[in-house]
């Protein structure tokens, strides 16, 4: 017997977590939040306008920024990667993972990866169905797609650490989302900067050139900071799965 | 000034014993709650049976040897390393655990392919039959693990536990959910990888099971080993305990003053028509309670011993240490 590869230790946990997390229950109560956003947008898109192109462009941003980077990809990345060690954490069966000749961070690599690849597809459709249905043109769209990937790569990092840590992540996990992203980082400055909602904004600010509350940072910045984080809370994660005792 | 003191030391480790898995001064504990209190002992090849009621520590013990959460106090080895700091050691260890989490929606074979697969096996298809195949499911069987039975998922649990042919095999309750063809086929595949060489550490609750299981025992206890050794000599200690055994019969009292004059019992006790009696030597009791009515032409209605439960016997031999 012999140690397990990383990359196959990554794969092999990528597999099982994706079969696990995909349920017919959170699909369906996923995709309808998301159904939800898009007929908002679309009746965002069909409301008159004084102002033109220029003020249906900023009601869009405006509406995917508050719904869609508010809600709807930190809940879709809470929902999948807070399951994606977490239920196995609780359930018993994390020990099929831990207890094996593999490194614990491609095990991590793996769930997150899992859990980024269920929930990009929930949040790009609902979204990108949303920017089309404002009407605010094409460069919505693509500040869409590039802002729901930071956002989701980052908050599925964030949450697959939240599983590892506590019990009922999906709770302290919504806390967070209203609390911090949604009320403190309202207040801007540092609290902006350590909250994802800055950096989502930011992108669909720079890609639009609508002047967005806290959306302030250079796009570059926007994209590399919440990569960074995404591989410092990945690292952390393999440390607490290293760590911790497994029930 | 004060006084100087030599730095506090934690006291010393007691002998490490001989075996391919090595406990020593284990304790661990939950907050204020001592769990495993002090366990030292050492398991070789064969099949070893630990036994003790619900609750006694057994899994945190088998959680602590194979490094899924590390002691208190103490240290264990597993064929001379920690579990938890060295990681090859691990893909020679097989454990089943006792919760019964499974990943549910996968088939048996795609389970214990998994297995193989994350404990680094080559042919992990064939070796995932083959491990179903021991434990006597169908490899081809489409469903999800999810709809199986309790004694199916055990032994799914087992298949996974032994894909990899480990040298130390860590089996917690596996024999639960079992109807009783698949114990004794089960009870007989363990003596099987024992007699190859294998360690095999096997807990259970029930008394019978152990019996079959093998001659080596340790019973754990109140989080201490209460007792270790052959099977016989606790099965003797146990009888040798004293007994308290409630008898319904007609002229209770009359019966009470034989019993006592006879010599038969330590302590008794009447109620109306019911006595409690206590005796040291339970054999000799039993022998004679039925001759000693029928003397005294009392008819006995009920004899029944109040404290042949397990918890009673384990409640002894660890107040007896």
């Amino acid at each position: 017997m012999s140690s397990v590869k990383p990359a196959r230790a990554a794969a092999l946990t990528y597999g099982l977590v994706i079969k696990q997390l995909v349920t017919r229950g959170r699909l369906v109560a996923l995709t309808f939040v998301g159904v939800v956003v898009a007929l908002v947008a679309f009746l965002v898109g069909r409301a008159e306008t004084n102002g033109g192109e220029a003020d249906q462009l900023e009601r869009g941003v405006t509406l995917i920024s508050l719904l869609g980077f508010g809600l709807l990809v930190p809940i879709v990345s809470l929902v999948f990667a807070s399951a994606a060690l977490g239920d196995m954490r609780e359930d018993g069966t994390l020990v099929y993972l831990w207890l094996r000749p593999m490194d614990r961070w491609p095990v991590v690599a793996g769930a997150w990866g899992a859990a980024v690849t269920v929930s990009l597809p929930v949040t790009l459709v609902s979204l990108v169905s949303s920017a089309f249905l404002v009407d605010a043109g094409n460069g919505l769209v693509g500040a869409t797609v590039l802002a729901a990937v930071v956002g989701t790569v980052v908050y599925s990092a964030l949450f697959v650490l939240a599983g590892l840590l506590v019990k009922n992540a999906i709770v302290w996990g919504l806390l967070y989302i209203l609390f911090w992203e949604g009320f403190v980082a309202a207040f801007g400055g540092l609290a902006a900067k350590l909250a994802v909602v800055g950096y989502t904004r930011s992108i669909i600010a720079d890609r639009t050139g609508v002047d967005l509350e806290l959306g302030d940072l250079p796009l570059a910045s926007a994209v590399v900071v919440p990569i960074v984080v995404t591989v410092a809370v990945l690292a952390l994660a393999s440390v607490r799965l290293r760590s911790m005792e497994v029930a | 000034m004060a006084e100087w003191a030599p730095p506090m030391v934690a006291a010393p480790l007691p002998e490490a014993p001989d075996g391919m898995v090595q406990v020593i001064g284990v304790t661990k504990a939950f907050g204020d709650v001592v769990a495993i209190s002090d366990v030292t002992f050492g398991v070789g090849p064969g099949v070893t049976a630990l036994l003790g009621p619900n609750g006694a520590g057994k899994s945190t013990l088998f959680r602590i040897m194979c490094g899924l959460t590390t002691p208190s106090q103490g240290e264990v080895r597993v064929l001379g390393v920690d579990a938890r700091r060295d990681r090859e050691v691990r893909g020679r260890i097989g454990l089943a655990p006792q919760q019964d989490g499974l990943f549910d929606r996968v088939s048996a074979l795609r389970f214990v392919e998994v297995a193989a697969q994350t404990l680094g096996v080559v042919d992990h298809e064939r070796a995932a039959r083959a491990a179903l195949d021991q434990v006597k499911l169908d490899a081809d069987d489409p469903k999800p693990v999810g709809s199986f039975s309790k004694g199916m998922r055990q032994r799914v649990k087992l298949a996974a536990a032994l894909v990899h042919d480990p040298d130390v095999l860590i089996l917690d309750e596996p024999l639960t959910g079992l109807d009783p063809v698949q114990r004794n086929r089960m009870i007989a595949f363990f003596h099987e990888l024992g007699d190859a060489g294998k360690c095999l550490l096997v807990s259970s609750h029930v008394l019978d099971e152990v019996a079959r299981l093998g001659s080596r025992v340790l019973v754990i206890a109140q989080g201490r080993l209460a007792a270790t050794g052959d099977y016989r000599a606790l099965r003797n200690l146990m009888d040798d305990r004293p007994h308290r055994i409630r008898i319904a019969a007609d002229g209770a009292r009359a019966l009470a003053g034989a019993l006592v004059d006879r010599s038969l019992v330590d302590g008794v006790s009447v109620r109306g028509d019911e006595l409690v009696v206590d005796t040291n030597d339970v054999d000799r009791f039993g022998r004679s309670i039925a001759a000693t009515a029928q003397q005294l032409g009392i008819r006995l209605r009920e004899v029944e011993p109040l404290d042949d439960d397990l918890e009673s016997v384990f409640r002894y031999l660890v107040e007896r240490r």
